[in-house]
């Protein structure tokens, strides 16, 4: 198994990048060691951006931290408040009126199709597609424009309340968000014929940077990254949360583990998100949309896990009965999925490292984007990012 | 689905029931096992050769005022190995090891005393444990013996020696301290 060691061999060339380097949900740090064209070894260095939020949820109240904690991550803000109201609500023992849980997971679903069609933008623009990534990236506004219809944001929904939901969902928003849904079915049927048959595309992503069943397994891969290695792990099956038990999921599946799989998955998953939305839409409870929560929470513990559109999102809460947390873990699925990275990449061009870091999706970002090419002996040379992606592209023009 | 979930877990704790010092249901589909610490490698060996689940995180508890609950065979176990007398029961360390399998999720808890925050590292049985216990030892302090390490994971490289960030007493620098990076704890 391959592990992720500190010291290269001197003789070897390393590839240091970033941390100013995008493919992560914080900057981070790899070294990639290579021989050649070939990578031989990976280590990861992460923190540049650790903010403490897990300390410092220890000095505010249970409500404030709902807002802190929702903002872990821009992409998949409203995930992170639900496993922390689902956890708190069972640390509160109260029941979430359903209508509030269904319209949970509508927000859910909703930032699950965002996260997937930005994911699907910054992968094609990788692999050098950058038509693709237009036009995923256009189609994505759609969903954006919905999510700010609901809630008034883009970003941090806030739709989470401890006990419930804030938004309701009114016919005209209902019928809106319908209206969205049959263009991108459209649109992604479109995608998943082009990732599917155009040839250029498929040279960097058909059997590519493949993760093993096993290794999928093994290094405790999660969300699409293993279940495009045929792992069937999806939390809204497995232990639906929620309202997923109303409105279950269909488990999404590849077996071939390369980058076009989970490409494959991804797109699938996004037709799925369609049809639950509608389902929801169509048969949504009546009902309350809060129960009230108390300030203070009995002594105890809760973990609450959840699918973010990533894979499972962990949250560990402990109560010393008081208004505060006496601790908050938050592990979150890129953590999970670092791992398969060292492992698929030993014996790969360096070429494919751009893709295979956007194959599992850690959070981009726009930030300028850093990589030296280090020797043992002679000086530095700088590399940024972008000159790694065009040396990528250029390598298979 | 909760029929699978308590076979899980009560296949679990078989394995596991020649080392379970207590064990606790908190939920339905979770089950707490506290193990003493020299039986950590043999109880994720006994889970990773079942193919029981897979590990989804670490999560480190500091507990500087609270005693030790009252558990007789844990708390001995935790005494001796501290061999520095009645200071150590006010003071301790938890590390919990949350395995989840479908919707059961098993914690495997270990004590840890102040004067001897060490554990094994189960690296040579998950490799991808690497990353959770990096974070494990640069917040709590605990060491991780034979862990793989370079350096900090998370921490940045100036942060001072001996401060560790989820422990209860650290509380922040003060501003006059901060930029020389002596790291004295706030009052």
């Amino acid at each position: 198994m391959t592990e992720m060691q500190p010291s290269p061999h001197p003789e070897k060339f390393i590839v240091p990048i970033g941390p100013q380097h995008p493919a992560l949900k914080e900057p981070g740090h790899f070294e990639f060691t290579v021989d050649g064209e070939i990578v031989t070894g990976a280590s990861i260095r992460l923190g540049y951006v650790h903010r403490g939020i897990e300390k410092a949820t220890e000095g505010q109240n249970w409500v404030q931290n709902l807002y802190l904690l929702e903002r872990i991550c821009g992409i998949c803000s409203h995930i992170h408040a639900l496993a922390y109201c689902l956890g708190v609500e069972k640390l509160a023992n109260v029941t979430v009126p359903p209508r509030a849980q269904a319209i949970r997971i509508l927000f859910a679903e909703l930032e699950r199709i965002h996260s997937h069609l930005l994911w699907l933008g910054v992968s094609a623009h990788e692999a050098g597609f950058d038509t693709l990534f237009m036009y995923s990236w256009r189609d994505r506004e759609t969903v954006m424009e919905l999510l700010e219809k609901l809630s008034g944001n883009r970003v941090n929904y806030s739709a989470n309340l401890l006990g419930g939901v804030k938004f309701d969902v009114d016919q005209e928003q209902s019928d809106a968000i319908r209206k969205g849904l049959d263009f991108l079915e459209e649109r992604t049927h479109h995608y998943m014929k082009v990732i599917t048959t155009d040839e250029t595309f498929l040279g960097r992503t058909r059997n590519v940077g493949i993760l093993t069943n096993a290794q999928a397994e093994a290094l405790g891969a999660v969300g699409p990254t293993a279940r495009a290695s045929g792992v069937p792990r999806d939390l809204r099956v497995e232990s639906p949360y929620a309202a997923y038990d109303q409105y279950p999921v269909k488990l999404v599946l590849d077996h071939r583990g390369d980058l076009e799989a989970k490409f494959v998955v991804r797109i699938n998953e996004l037709l799925e998100s369609y049809r639950l939305i509608r389902e929801i839409l169509e048969t949504l409870p009546a009902g309350d949309l809060t129960v009230r929560v108390p300030r203070r929470l009995p002594e105890g513990e809760a973990i609450s896990r959840v699918e973010a559109p990533r894979g499972e999102l962990f949250y560990f809460l402990k109560s010393n009965g008081s208004d505060k947390p006496e601790r908050i873990k938050v592990r979150t699925p890129s953590i999970c999925n670092f791992s398969t990275i060292a492992a698929v990449v030993i014996g790969q061009n360096l070429a494919d490292v751009p893709m295979i870091l956007a194959g599992i999706d850690p959070c981009f970002s726009c930030n300028d984007r850093a990589v030296t090419i280090r020797r043992s002996t002679a000086q530095d040379e700088a590399w940024s990012w972008e000159d790694l992606r065009r040396y990528g592209n250029e390598y298979y023009r | 689905m909760t029929t699978d979930t308590e076979t899980c877990l009560q296949t679990a704790s078989e394995f596991l029931s020649a080392w379970t010092l207590t064990s606790a249901k908190p939920e339905a589909s979770r089950l707490d096992i506290v193990l003493p610490r020299n039986n950590l490698l043999d109880a994720v060996n006994a889970l990773v050769t079942a193919h029981w689940g897979f590990l989804s995180a670490i999560t480190g508890l500091d507990h500087p005022g609270a005693a030790v609950p009252d558990e007789g065979k844990a708390w001995d176990r935790l005494a001796s190995d501290a061999e520095a007398g009645g200071a150590a029961s006010t003071a301790w360390l938890e590390v919990l090891y949350h395995f989840c399998h479908g919707a059961a999720v098993l914690t495997l808890r270990v004590r840890l005393s102040y004067q001897n925050p060490s554990i094994a590292s189960i690296c040579s049985l998950i490799p991808s444990a690497n990353l959770y216990e990096r974070e494990l030892s640069e917040m709590f302090g605990i060491e991780v013996l034979g862990l793989p390490q370079a350096g900090y994971l998370l921490l940045p490289d100036d942060w001072p020696k001996g401060i560790y960030p989820l422990r209860k007493e650290f509380t922040g620098f003060n501003h006059d301290n901060q930029e020389t990076g002596t790291g004295k704890d706030h009052d």
